[in-house]
């Protein structure tokens, strides 16, 4: 077996855990916090919530909430910016991923300096960041708890790819019931990007013991309880789904991801294209794709989609694929890449973009981009 | 991208979240360096300021002393000056000084020079004082600079300069005066004596009490053209800068011998009134026997006059170093007043009554000692006594 490595920030989880936020910031040694989120979260109380816990705490704090859907280049440079003039010290992001991905980089480039564009694909930072607190209020980003960053250069409409283990925050704290504010459609978009980290994860090239034991645990957890999350929306089954979502983001932050995040990156940085909306799409293709590489894997997949094992592998894998994008009809999502790509004459500009993303490396079966169009051209 | 990232990248192994500790070694490495950098700094200038032979001393706008070179502890023996008043530690005074350089220049923001005398530890220093104000960053005096030169040698130096030059302009004079009265006062001598011989052819032609008046007035005539001979005589070996021969001498031989000429003089005082202690490991020094001779009678009968009928006179003799020897006259007499001991050795300066001397003795000394390489130090106190001590520098010196 080869050597792996398995790195999670702390996690603080459970109901009403939000409450610890400014504890946990001053243990960090915060004194003036910078606080991250964005307008969605500022409408549902939550910001308000946290300030509230803060100055109970008598901790001063700055806000910054010019993040969008895949934050952009110039909005982390403007954050950092802010971090310095405001002289603050721990950042804490709530939100889904935008927010905490936006968070990530502003304390790249606080501490670091220069744009965020130097820091561009693996292990390029050296210096320590600002101590980083992250609430996730989606099940689904897991970027509380992994190493990377995904930025838009809108100048290149590219967004790109931050990984380095020192983006891992410090401190993840859980609490579900955030979730209880969410809309159905945002509960399985999210859902279904915790699957597809948790589907690529476990047939990554680096996966291990310890990622694959999460990946399979996040399916399993969203199958068992996403329809019932969207339709009763109970606090029981959103914390299932958020146990899912980060077990998910443990997975794919040490194992990677794969041909289908490397698309997804590429369509958010060419269409902004919103990143939950493209997993029914591309999951399916993509796992058909790989299922040459990796058909005992693609199994496994299917035995817990399915609930049972079909006669061989490469059936059980077959049938879990199709499972899977019943699955996803019956929540009314987008399933052809043509509902949410508004031209096809773009798609090997696309590919030829993915083709250098990073989630490509750990991708089971090799892929050019002319393989990578053949994908979309399946998903149309 | 410089380079395309890998699944060892991906995988991170040697990669971990990074923590500040590996910052906070640094900057306390980074700090310490600049310490030791800052303290060796510290040091040289430290010793710059320690080779500054003059007094220094940083005092604030309210005259409290800030920091001092150790010449100053060593000088005004503070060991602590530091937070006094300036005042306290150079005068021992509870109130600034009147015409304070430091004041000055606070008020005029410029340099400030003066030159002071005043005592320390009870003997008057000349000072050259130099307060120049330091400004802070925004150009505004915040302390002042004080460097005190201490140039109580200099000042003693120039004096004796002046004496030396006053003493050849006198010693001149003198020998030319004394010249042109010899001439008539020849003559007056002369024909007195002629008048004295042809006297008695007188004696039966005039009355017997003119006779007698004549006999007494000629008399005085002579006596009195004596005298003017002798001072006459005084003067021009005074002014006389005779380049004798120098053979080597010893100072006990040259005591003992003037002591017999004074044999017959010393019979007006108590006995046991002059005592010698020669030393007689004495170096022989290189000198004229017949002019230090002068000098030595000279301070004898000077310092018998100031002992009179009471006290003693001693004379000493001893080596005082590898350069000097040093002859020394102490009485335990009346002492010379303080205002009169600058101008002693000036010629025709005496606190003698009219008659009794005409003040040329001790500059006549001055200028045979002088003329030998050496120098008379005097120091006395009024009521008593007074120290004459000689100095002459011994054969195969530096003279």
């Amino acid at each position: 077996m080869e050597v792996s490595k398995f790195a999670i920030p702390e996690i603080i989880f459970g109901r009403g855990s939000l409450q610890y936020a400014a504890l946990c910031a001053r243990r960090l040694g915060a004194e003036k916090v910078l606080l991250v989120s964005d307008s969605g979260l500022e409408k549902a109380g939550w910001v308000q919530r946290i300030t509230e816990i803060l100055v109970e705490e008598k901790l001063s704090w700055v806000y910054y909430s010019d993040v969008e859907s895949n934050p952009r280049d110039h909005q982390i440079q403007k954050g950092a910016k802010f971090y310095r003039e405001q002289e603050a010290d721990v950042i804490l992001a709530i939100g889904g991923g935008s927010p905490m991905d936006a968070a990530k980089g502003i304390a790249v480039v606080a501490s670091n300096g220069g744009r965020i564009q130097d820091y561009e694909g693996a292990n390029r930072i050296h210096h320590p960041l600002p101590p980083m607190v992250a609430i996730p209020s989606t099940s689904g980003s897991g970027s509380d708890i992994t190493q990377f960053a995904i930025i838009t250069d809108v100048e290149r409409r590219v967004k790109m790819t931050i990984a380095s283990r020192t983006l891992v925050p410090n401190i993840s704290i859980i609490d579900p019931l955030i979730l209880l504010t969410k809309t159905p459609e945002l509960i399985v978009a999210a859902a279904l990007d915790a699957l597809s980290h948790a589907v690529e994860s476990y047939v990554s090239k680096i996966s291990s013991p310890f990622t694959e034991m999460q990946s399979l645990k996040a399916i399993q957890l969203i199958m068992q309880n996403l329809t019932a999350a969207v339709e009763s929306r109970s606090i029981e089954n959103l914390e299932q789904l958020s146990i899912a979502s980060t077990a998910a983001g443990m997975a794919f932050s040490n194992a990677g991801l794969g041909a289908e995040h490397a698309l997804a990156h590429s369509l958010g940085g060419m269409f902004d294209t919103l990143h939950g909306l493209v997993h029914p799409v591309l999951l399916p293709s993509t796992m058909r794709y790989n299922l040459p590489a990796c058909t005992e894997k693609t199994a496994e997949i299917g035995r817990i989609l399915l609930g049972k094992k079909l006669r061989s592998a490469r059936s059980t894998a077959l049938a879990g694929i199709e499972h899977l994008e019943e699955y996803c009809v019956s929540f009314g999502v987008p399933l052809k890449l043509r509902d949410i790509v508004p031209d096809c004459t773009k798609l090997p500009e696309l590919c030829q973009m993915a083709i250098n993303d990073v989630c490509l490396l750990t991708n089971p079966r090799p892929a050019t981009w002319e393989d990578l169009l053949q994908l979309c051209e399946e998903a149309w | 991208m410089e380079s395309k990232p890998t699944l060892e990248d991906l995988i991170g192994i040697e990669y971990a979240k990074l923590g500040f500790f590996r910052e906070v070694q640094e900057k306390i490495a980074e700090l310490h360096a600049s310490n030791l950098e800052l303290a060796r700094r510290q040091r040289e200038i430290q010793a710059i300021l320690n080779g500054i032979t003059d007094v220094m001393a940083v005092v604030s706008m309210d005259l409290q002393v800030v920091s001092v070179n150790h010449v100053l502890r060593d000088v005004f023996g503070e060991a602590e000056p530091e937070g006094k008043r300036c005042y306290q530690v150079f005068r021992q005074v509870s109130q600034p000084c009147t015409d304070c350089p430091v004041i000055t220049a606070i008020e005029t923001n410029h340099v400030c020079r003066r030159l002071c005398i005043f005592p320390v530890a009870g003997k008057n220093r000349h000072f050259e004082i130099t307060a120049s104000p330091l400004l802070n960053c925004d150009g505004d005096v915040c302390n002042v600079l004080v460097l005190k030169r201490d140039v109580t040698l200099e000042k003693e130096y120039q004096a004796k300069y002046y004496m030396a030059e006053k003493m050849a302009t006198v010693g001149v004079l003198a020998a030319g005066v004394a010249h042109e009265i010899n001439n008539p006062l020849t003559a007056i001598s002369g024909f007195a004596e002629g008048l004295k011989r042809r006297l008695p052819k007188l004696k039966d032609r005039a009355a017997p009490d003119v006779f007698q008046d004549f006999n007494e007035y000629i008399g005085i005539i002579l006596k009195e053209c004596e005298r003017c001979q002798e001072i006459v005589q005084t003067l021009l070996t005074f002014g006389r800068h005779k380049s004798s021969e120098f053979t080597p001498v010893n100072l006990n031989t040259l005591v003992i011998d003037t002591f017999k000429l004074l044999r017959h003089h010393l019979k007006l005082f108590p006995e046991h009134v002059l005592t010698m202690e020669l030393n007689e490991s004495l170096p022989l020094i290189y000198g004229d026997a017949s002019q230090l001779k002068q000098v030595i009678l000279n301070l004898i009968l000077n310092a018998l006059d100031a002992v009179r009928a009471k006290g003693a006179v001693a004379i000493r003799t001893s080596p005082l170093n590898d350069i000097w020897v040093g002859l020394a006259v102490e009485d335990t007499g009346c002492g010379i007043h303080n205002q009169h001991i600058d101008k002693l050795f000036e010629p025709f300066f005496t606190t003698k009554p009219v008659g009794k001397g005409i003040g040329v003795g001790l500059s006549t000394c001055y200028n045979i000692v002088q003329s030998h390489g050496g120098e008379i130090v005097v120091s006395s106190e009024e009521g008593q006594g007074s120290l004459f001590l000689v100095k002459l520098p011994r054969k195969g010196g530096p003279w």
